[in-house]
């Protein structure tokens, strides 16, 4: 396997460092070849900083890429936003030679040159396509049969997917292959697709950020989800921290948020404190309880076994 | 000037589709939230008033809109041309603008957090590329100064 540089972002180091934990965790229960390179900024963020100045947008993201593809590198990322911004930018770039030489330009300046070679991957898509199911199912010491999970893609997991090209943008399957491969239900629900809205807490309209949590945290409530299940850490922001914020004004759905390399590294063995679950705002602990009572019920495969081995009356 | 960055004859389309109205999620959960109406003053040359409009920043840039597009152009191209008048007019929500400055001096949107790295027995983080972010952004005034932009 190619190494590969991880991308951490923003807001995984500066309010969600439990996330890096997981996440270096699982990387290294699979033998992963991760580097941590020198010198990345913001992706950017795009809401942000494309909005006021595309070309510091584009010329920021190339930047980033580039030290990537002089190391010969592929590219992971835990954050869907900052994978969506690089991958937009690095499409945008390829397909316009003209720009792509103005930045060029620049960046030689300061002795980088981008030339997009370097693979950009979101974990999730990534460990579907390159790790593969057969070599989850291998690590893990046990499965979430009997669990119910609802996914959260998060949009930028796939879209823009002329950028992207991982899955399918509108009925996206890769991440609910790997929680079946879990052996857990991927609930299919109407707001699986939805945007988690977190964007307008960015915008100072925070009460209409938690409005759009709140519809899916309703739905997920009523069809009796365990747990809600994403790989994105402004959706993590929104489902985990404004559920709180929901919840100590009495609103409650105590449905837990729990980031991809926690779940996988709880079916591997690893305890919810070594991952880091514990530093959560929504208590996790329903769901772990759930778990661990249906480890000490016997499997059906057992119970029938019993029933075709035992006493038989008519013999 | 919208004329630079937006296709009209692309949004000559969706003024006749509206395709993305149906899957938007800020069109089913935020009333008045409408991009026909948008494109429809666009085309009118009327896109002054949506740009005072709290509209403009409601589109979430979840790329629904792009991917159901059947010219894969989508509506939040409208919007983001809009969006980047109104901040370069000064008229944009208090929270983008000290993103920005974050942004524009530090290159990151936040530092480490170096207690809870140490807790959660994290490495240190790697160096910055804030210099040369530093140097590149000073480098882009300078271009853009001698086209006169």
């Amino acid at each position: 396997m190619k190494e590969f540089a991880v991308f951490w972002g923003c807001t995984i180091q500066t309010r969600f460092p439990f996330i890096e934990k997981s996440t270096r965790t699982v990387l290294e229960a699979f033998g992963l070849p991760y580097r941590d390179i020198d010198g990345f900024t913001c992706c950017p963020e795009k809401s942000l900083v494309n909005n006021i100045d595309h070309a510091a947008f584009v010329l920021t993201a190339a930047r980033n890429v580039a030290l990537v593809d002089e190391l010969g590198y592929d590219l992971v990322s835990p954050c869907t936003g900052c994978v969506s911004n690089l991958a937009t930018v690095s499409c945008e770039l390829k397909a316009n030679p003209k720009e792509k030489d103005s930045v060029n330009g620049m960046l030689k300046e300061v002795g980088r040159e981008f030339t997009g070679k370097a693979k950009l991957h979101h974990l999730v898509p990534f460990f579907h396509d390159t790790v593969g199911l057969l070599a989850i199912k291998q690590k893990m010491k046990r499965d979430f049969s009997g669990m119910k999970i609802a996914l959260h893609y998060g949009c930028h997991m796939i879209r823009p997917s002329h950028a992207l090209r991982n899955d399918d943008p509108l009925n996206p399957q890769k991440f609910d292959n790997l929680i079946r491969a879990m052996g857990a239900e991927s609930l299919q629900f109407l707001t699986k697709l939805m945007c988690c809205g977190q964007g307008l807490d960015r915008i100072d309209e925070h009460d209409r950020a938690l409005h759009f949590a709140r519809i899916k945290l309703r739905e997920l409530k009523s069809i009796g989800a365990d747990a809600l299940v994403l790989c994105c850490p402004s959706c993590f922001l929104q489902f985990d921290n404004n559920q709180f914020l929901m919840e100590k004004e009495g609103e409650r759905f105590g449905i837990p948020v729990i980031y991809f390399t926690e779940l996988l590294g709880l079916s591997m063995g690893y305890t919810a404190e070594e991952l880091g679950m514990t530093s959560h705002r929504v208590d996790c602990e329903p769901f772990i309880k759930k778990w661990e009572s249906l480890a000490n019920k016997p499997s059906r495969e057992a119970a029938i076994e019993e029933g075709l081995s035992g006493p038989n009356l008519l013999s | 000037m919208l004329e630079a960055t937006l296709n009209m004859k692309l949004l000559e389309m969706c003024s006749k589709c509206g395709a993305c109205f149906s899957i938007c999620p800020s069109c089913m959960h935020i009333p008045g939230y409408d991009p026909r109406e948008v494109i429809k003053d666009i085309l009118d040359g009327n896109h002054e008033k949506w740009l005072t409009s709290k509209h403009i920043w409601q589109c979430l840039e979840c790329h629904h809109c792009l991917e159901i597009c059947y010219q894969h152009y989508g509506f939040e191209n409208a919007m983001t041309a809009l969006r980047t008048i109104a901040a370069r007019k000064g008229v944009h929500p208090a929270q983008v603008k000290r993103g920005w400055e974050m942004f524009v001096k530090t290159s990151r949107l936040g530092e480490p957090a170096l207690p809870a790295r140490k807790k959660f027995g994290l490495p240190e983080p790697k160096a910055s590329g804030a210099e040369e972010f530093k140097k590149l952004m000073a480098l882009l005034k300078e271009r853009r100064g001698h086209k006169g932009e």
